[in-house]
């Protein structure tokens, strides 16, 4: 009965994030205006913004989840932390390439090696590297906590991609939503942090559907291995 | 490449992306779920002939 709820859940989740996309597609390639300075290709800036704090948010749950791991050593936390380390990687990558193709017609350069770049690249490398801890560890128990202690510390590298372009001279421009000095409204007019808000809205929708999936599978092969643990030790 | 260029570019790759992923993840929760099934139906005739 909670295998069923469980599942009907995520479909209703799914179907939230799909219907809340849409608007967000509409909204910020047809209803939102161009802007004023760099016409419509401001308007990559509805899935940039989105998929870093998308990515943001998944770290930070590798963080939880690596912290409570190494606290309580449940394998449910374990789980969520590579679950979510997963994902984490997907939208970092992302918003790497949307900068990439953003920055080519806005500063004429594909990449270039500025504070927040590199550390986004090395924000990627960071989980990249998460990742292959993972399967390069043959004993799960020491892959787990290796992979934790590696997901506290790459989760320190956010701060330092906020705060790079306050910390040194760099192309890209400072925080358009998360300021310490300025309210989102005070720095983007209404018709453009509209639909702003409501793709960061269908991201995070979005991104708990995917992580409702990947936990999921992370439980259905934790009960598989130990399903095939007790028959080996049976035999 | 015009503006409109670089934005469905970037949509593209991303929904693209995003899009290959959920299939993906679709289909290893389907495989994980045929495996337990096909381990508990297993054990089931296993305890089955114990009887």
């Amino acid at each position: 009965m909670p295998q069923r709820s469980g599942r009907k859940g995520r479909s209703l989740l799914g179907t939230l994030a799909l219907l809340v996309t849409l608007i967000g597609l509409y909204w910020g390639l047809i209803h939102a205006p161009a802007d004023a300075f760099q016409g419509d290709v401001q308007r990559i800036m509805y899935l940039h913004i989105p998929s870093i704090l998308t990515a943001y948010l998944s770290i930070f749950l590798v963080f939880v989840g690596s912290c409570l791991y190494l606290w309580k050593r449940e394998k449910r936390d374990d789980i969520l932390a590579y679950s979510a380390a997963e994902i984490g990687v997907l939208f970092i990558a992302l918003t790497i390439v949307e900068g990439s193709i953003w920055g080519r017609p806005t500063w004429g350069v594909w990449w270039t090696w500025d504070a927040r770049l590199t550390l986004t690249a090395v924000f990627l490398l960071i989980f990249l590297g998460y990742l292959m801890l993972r399967s390069l560890i043959e004993d799960e128990s020491r892959a787990a906590t290796a992979a934790a202690v590696l997901g506290i510390v790459g989760f320190l590298d956010i701060p330092l991609i906020h705060m790079s372009v306050y910390w040194w001279r760099t192309l890209h421009q400072p925080p358009s939503i998360l300021r310490p000095d300025k309210a989102p409204w005070e720095n983007i007019p209404w018709p453009l942090l509209t639909p702003l808000l409501i793709n960061i809205v269908a991201f995070a929708l979005l991104y708990f559907y995917l992580l409702s999936l990947r936990f999921r599978l992370g439980e259905l092969q934790e009960e598989i291995k130990a399903r095939k643990l007790a028959r080996s030790s049976a035999s | 490449m015009d503006a409109w260029g670089y934005v469905m570019l970037a949509y593209g790759v991303v929904w693209g992306a995003i899009l290959l992923y959920l299939l993906s993840l679709k289909r290893r929760l389907r495989r994980a779920e045929s495996d337990l099934a096909l381990l508990q139906a297993e054990e089931e005739t296993g305890a089955n002939e114990e009887k």
